[in-house]
This record gives C-alpha cells, sequence and structure tokens, in this order.
C-alpha cells in the first residue's frame, strides 16, 4: 500500500465497495463518506511537497507508480493536487448528503466515481482514460435514475452520448500516431483535432449537443446531479489540458483557440437565452451547468498566452457555486415537496422561507458572477480580455449575460411576490440561519478576497509544464 | 465458394444486428445479439490469436446472460413469433438500416483508402456497418432494453475496428468491464421499469 496509485485510486475503490456492504445504515454510511475522502485530500495535501513523511523520526516513503496489465498508472507529488482537489469535492458533497432523500448509494458510489476520476488524469497511456469516463457514466446510473420510477429519456440520451464520445477520442490517439512520419500532416492533424473536440463536445453537453443536460437535472436530485456534474465538469476540464498538454499538435493548431472561443461563447449565449425562457428551476441547473462549461472553455481559449492561471482561479469559486445552488435546490425541493420547482410554486417564497429564498437568490448572483460574489473576480477577467475580441463575440456574450441577469430578475420578481393570506406562515426552522449565513459570506468573502480561493490551489495544475511556458 | 464461407459470419453478424433493429420480440432478440456476438470471433480470429479472439464472444455470452437472467425475472421471455405482421415503425427502421448499409457498401473502398488502408474490407464493413446500425438503434429507440443492445452494438463494431488496428491488454479489460456493467445497467433499467408498470 505504499503506493500514491494503490492510495488514492485502489483503496477508495475498496472502501467505496465496502460502503456498499452498509449502505442500509445510513447515518455511518454517510459519516465514512464523508470522513474517507476528507482523509484522502488530506493525504494528498500532506505528500504534495514529496513523497515522503516524517512521523516521529520514521519515514514513510511512497512510490509514485504501478504497472498494470503493461501499462503505467503514475501519480507523482505534483499532480496530488489535482487529486486534493477531487476528493475535496467528494467530502463536500457527502458532508450534506444525510439530509437529503439522496438514495443509498450515493455514499458509496460517489467515493468510486472520486476515485475514478482521479485514475482519469494519471491512467497511461491518457487516451484510455476515455473508456473509464464510459465506466463512470455507467456507474452514475444508479444515482440519476433511482428505484421506484421507470427510465427516463434525459439518462438514457446521456449513456448514449457518454458512449459515442469514447470511440471518437480513442480513434484521434491512433490517427494522429504516424504524424511525424506522414507526408500529409496538415490532414491528420485536422481529423485528430476534429475527433478530440468533437468527443469532448459530447461529453461536456456542448451547444448543440447539450440537450441531456437540462433534461437530465430534471429528472434527478438536486444534490446527487451538482455531484457528478461538477466532478466531470472539472474532470474534463483537466483531462482535455492533459491533451493540450501533450500533444505539440493540437496545442499548436492556429484555429485551436478561436474554436475553443467560439465553443464558449455559443455555450454561455445559449444558457443564458434558453435558461431566461425556462419555467422549471430543475431544468435551469442544466443551462446553469452549460454556462459554466462556456466559461471554462474560455478560460482555456486563452491558454497559448499563460492564461492556464485563469482556470485555477476559476475552478474552486466555481465548485463553490454549484455547490451552494445544489444546496439551495435541494433544501427547497424537501421544503417544498417538488421534483420540478416550478416557478409557480415559489411565489410568495421570502415569506415563507426566508432563509432559503436567501441562500438561492444568493447563489443565483454568484453562479451569474454578479460583483461581490466569489465567481466575480474570474469573470471580470474573462469579460475584460473578451472586450478586446470583434463585435460578434462581444454581443453574444452580452447576450448570454443579459439572459442570466433576466433569469434571475424573475426569479427576484416571484420570489419577493406577495403570498395568498394562508400562505404567509413562516415553515423555516430558525437553526437553519447558521449554514445560510456561513454560505453566503463564503460566496461574498470569495468575492472581496479571491486569494482566499486562489492561494491553496495556485499549484493545482504545475503538473502541466508545456502549457506553463 | 472459399470466399462466400469467409464472408458468412460478416453478413450473419449484420443481418443479427439488423433483426436486433428491426424487430421487438426479447426472445428474439437475444437469439440475434448472441449470434452477433459468437459470429465476431471468425473476424476477430483473423487479427488476433485465439485466446485473445475468445475474449469478445465470451463476454458477449455473459452479457446476453445476464439479460436473459433479467428478462426471465420479470416473465418478459416468451415464445418467438415470426409471423407477426411488421409495424410501419419496424418497416421505417428495417429500410433505414438497409440503406445504411447499402450506402457503406458503396463508400467502403473510399473510407478504406482515406481513413483504414492497414484495415481489410471485410473487417472494415461489418465493424463499421455495427457502428451504424448501434447509431441508429440508439436514435430511433426509448426503451432501456434496446438502448443496451444499441449500446452493445456500437462498441462491438468500435472494438472490432480498433482490435485491427491496435491492441492493448489493458484496454481490452477495460472495455469488458464496459461491456458486462452496460448489460447490469441494462438488467437495472428492465427491472426498474417492470416495477414501475407493476405499481
Amino acid at each position: 500500500m505504499n503506493n500514491t496509485v494503490m492510495i488514492f485510486i485502489v483503496l477508495p475503490v475498496l472502501l467505496g465497495l465496502g460502503l456498499v456492504l452498509i449502505q442500509r445504515v445510513s447515518k455511518l454510511s454517510a459519516v465514512l463518506g464523508s470522513l474517507f475522502p476528507l482523509i484522502l485530500a488530506m493525504l494528498a495535501v500532506i505528500f504534495a511537497n514529496g513523497l515522503t513523511l516524517n512521523v516521529l523520526g520514521r519515514f514513510f516513503i511512497l512510490d509514485d507508480s504501478l504497472v498494470i496489465f503493461g501499462r503505467t498508472i503514475q501519480i507523482t507529488a505534483d499532480q496530488l493536487g489535482i487529486i486534493a482537489l477531487f476528493y475535496f469535492l467528494c467530502f463536500a458533497w457527502n458532508l450534506l448528503s444525510g439530509l437529503f432523500k439522496v438514495g443509498q448509494w450515493f455514499n458509496s458510489l460517489s467515493l468510486i466515481i472520486t476515485a475514478l476520476w482521479v485514475s482519469v488524469q494519471f491512467i497511461n497511456p491518457f487516451l484510455y482514460s476515455a473508456v473509464i469516463i464510459e465506466l463512470i457514466a455507467l456507474i452514475s446510473v444508479p444515482l440519476l435514475s433511482p428505484r421506484g420510477t421507470p427510465a427516463k429519456s434525459g439518462v438514457i440520451r446521456f449513456l448514449s452520448m457518454q458512449t459515442i464520445a469514447m470511440p471518437l477520442i480513442l480513434m484521434s490517439g491512433w490517427m494522429v500516431a504516424g504524424i511525424e512520419t506522414s507526408p500529409s500532416a496538415e490532414e491528420l492533424i485536422n481529423r485528430g483535432a476534429l475527433l478530440v473536440i468533437a468527443g469532448f463536445s459530447l461529453w461536456a453537453g456542448i451547444f448543440p449537443l447539450h440537450s441531456w443536460l437540462p433534461m437530465l437535472t430534471e429528472e434527478s436530485h438536486p444534490w446527487v446531479i451538482s455531484f457528478l456534474m461538477t466532478i466531470m465538469q472539472i474532470g474534463l476540464a483537466i483531462f482535455f489540458l492533459k491533451f493540450l498538454n501533450q500533444y505539440p499538435w493540437l496545442r499548436n493548431l492556429e484555429e485551436i483557440k478561436p474554436v475553443l472561443k467560439w465553443i464558449g461563447v455559443l455555450c454561455v449565449v445559449s444558457a443564458g437565452v434558453i435558461a431566461a425562457f425556462q419555467k422549471k428551476l430543475s431544468r435551469i441547473v442544466g443551462y446553469l451547468y452549460l454556462a459554466g462549461t462556456g466559461n471554462i472553455v474560455l478560460t482555456m481559449a486563452f491558454q497559448q498566452q499563460g492564461w492556464l492561471d485563469l482556470l485555477t482561479i476559476y475552478l474552486l469559486p466555481r465548485a463553490l457555486s454549484y455547490w451552494s445552488l445544489g444546496y439551495a435546490f435541494s433544501l427547497l425541493r424537501e421544503a417544498l415537496g417538488s421534483e420540478q420547482l416550478d416557478f409557480s410554486e415559489l411565489t410568495g417564497l421570502i415569506w415563507r422561507y426566508p432563509l432559503i429564498s436567501v441562500l438561492l437568490l444568493g447563489s443565483f448572483l454568484n453562479i451569474i458572477g454578479m460583483p461581490l460574489f466569489s465567481l466575480f473576480p474570474a469573470h471580470r477577467i474573462i469579460w475584460s480580455i473578451l472586450a478586446s475580441e470583434n463585435l460578434p463575440i462581444r454581443l453574444l456574450m452580452s447576450l448570454g449575460l443579459l439572459g442570466m441577469i433576466t433569469l434571475f430578475l424573475r426569479l427576484l420578481a416571484r420570489v419577493i411576490q406577495p403570498p395568498e393570506i394562508a400562505d404567509q406562515d413562516k415553515k423555516e426552522r430558525t437553526i437553519m440561519i447558521v449554514p445560510v449565513i456561513l454560505i453566503v459570506l463564503l460566496m461574498v468573502l470569495g468575492g472581496l478576497l479571491p486569494q482566499i480561493y486562489s492561494t491553496p490551489v495556485q499549484n493545482l495544475l504545475i503538473s502541466f509544464q508545456n502549457l506553463l511556458r | 465458394m472459399t470466399d462466400i464461407l469467409q464472408s458468412l459470419p460478416v453478413y450473419l453478424v449484420l443481418i443479427a444486428a439488423l433483426l436486433n433493429l428491426v424487430r421487438r420480440q426479447w426472445t428474439l432478440n437475444l437469439i440475434a445479439l448472441l449470434v452477433q456476438f459468437i459470429c465476431l470471433f471468425p473476424i476477430l480470429w483473423k487479427v488476433l490469436p485465439l485466446q485473445l479472439a475468445l475474449i469478445h464472444p465470451f463476454t458477449g455470452l455473459m452479457v446476453t446472460l445476464i439479460l436473459y437472467l433479467t428478462l426471465l425475472g420479470v416473465g418478459g421471455v416468451k415464445p418467438i413469433n415470426l409471423r407477426d405482421p411488421l409495424s410501419s415503425g419496424e418497416v421505417f427502421r428495417a429500410l433505414a438500416g438497409v440503406f445504411l448499409i447499402a450506402t457503406l457498401r458503396a463508400f467502403l473502398p473510399q473510407i478504406q483508402q482515406a481513413v483504414f488502408p492497414l484495415v481489410s474490407s471485410d473487417h472494415l464493413f461489418v465493424s463499421l456497418g455495427l457502428v451504424l446500425i448501434g447509431l441508429l438503434q440508439l436514435g430511433t429507440i426509448r426503451e432501456p432494453f434496446y438502448l443496451a443492445i444499441g449500446i452493445l452494438t456500437f462498441l462491438s463494431g468500435f472494438e472490432l475496428l480498433y482490435s485491427a488496428l491496435e491492441f492493448s491488454y489493458l484496454l481490452e479489460a477495460l472495455l469488458v468491464a464496459v461491456n458486462l456493467l452496460l448489460a447490469i445497467v441494462g438488467a437495472f433499467f428492465i427491472v426498474k421499469n417492470a416495477e414501475s408498470e407493476a405499481l
């Protein structure tokens, strides 16, 4: 067990399988489901400075690689920051999972899924990770589609898209294998790049292949879907960086930057415009993820100008925004006893559930990237970079933002609308005030003091040496 | 005669896949799925050693068994009735499937020359044929059982094609895991649907 691969991939999978056995004891499962990833995240932080640890004069030295079926999985010390982030996310979601009816599989499968996302980043050859992403999609099914309800179209479409993406990524590697000796390298490069972009577009649900996203968020519990989508979005972003880092032909392709820029802008504008007209909050989560994907792609579009820093400072506030939104939606779902969270059900919400309303509105302001909130510093940089772009890009980005602001104003109008007399009773427990204030404070502090979130993760992507130059 | 015998598995695989695309009789579909997996063996044997060529049909056998036992559990296994008239949807899927295969056959030399010069034409035909039929299946159905069959068909085509390009034990192990997990997910969906129908 003195090996990083065993500790951070094999052990969590085994622990996850162990949690399956005790899943009926929900409280114990929730406690252990939170404890294990927290310990793993702390171990990753401790060993990040070097794979040796001195405890009372006794040295613990970890190996950094493991050979499986003739292939090497390697996790070095400078990559442990990424692992810490993944397990911290798993901990954050498991911590509150006991408060909601997320299903008995959540604690065990979330740990296994996190371990698999970690393995995606470190398997060698890295293209084989595409198959692991397919495995993750399959393992997610019991979480996305709990027993007692028939299989719905969102999860079916999600599975189909993830499956179609896998061969595209695997083929891209084979396609460019002989690139150095080929007389028509340009053609091979274009084919390879097309396969990579198409594969990632299907995986992440890039516009116009996003239809499964709102369907899936509508069908699943907000706490479950927010975990799965957050870890998937961050996992895919880091995996795409790996492509850029490993493949000079992709990194140096002239068209890659404008293509990424347009993909990002189209995601942001489509999400904003469509979300502005939605009537169900559960579907809106899907569009918020689409906009989030767009913004992450935009931060990567500037990687050739040394903008890896931008993605780094963006990841943690983005994860916090999904976490707080997932929490607000889950509280709302339990309070209203509604799965769809239709706008009509939110009339006068602030009179009945003032704390949940504050959390909901604060989370929306945060995720849109409004001033004072934690996502604003990163969004401000993206917007200021895009200000120097051409007019269509500026117009489309403004339209996307306008759509999101319209959505917020619609929500605000509905929430503060005076309700029927009979509905005016406050139905909230006063104890809720503590977590709500803490979460809003976390969001606002991130806006006022951005270094709170950027300092812990400043060396997160240090292993992508080719992108740092 | 030898040519016909050598090409026989290719056509059997494609006919089985087309049958799964067109007909909606669970027992018939399971048999067709099994035929599809078993007939891939001689095609794989041409590019892989015997032990490795056996992996895919053996996985297919287990996948079919998982689905069969699940269907048996929910009372879905019924006698095959070949005399059932074709519905308009089935006719449409049959025509679309045949059209796709014919188009593929027509453009196969160009595809082979431009992208896969090292793959034999029979091998390329059957693998791309399975990929296309699998995609068509995924695009035209909503029932979980046929989703599983569609994905399995699509993946079979891809695995067949990839086996002619390169081989890796790790990748093979991962793909076997995907196939088995897919069968379990298919079974999970079938049970869920049966449970919610019973309520």
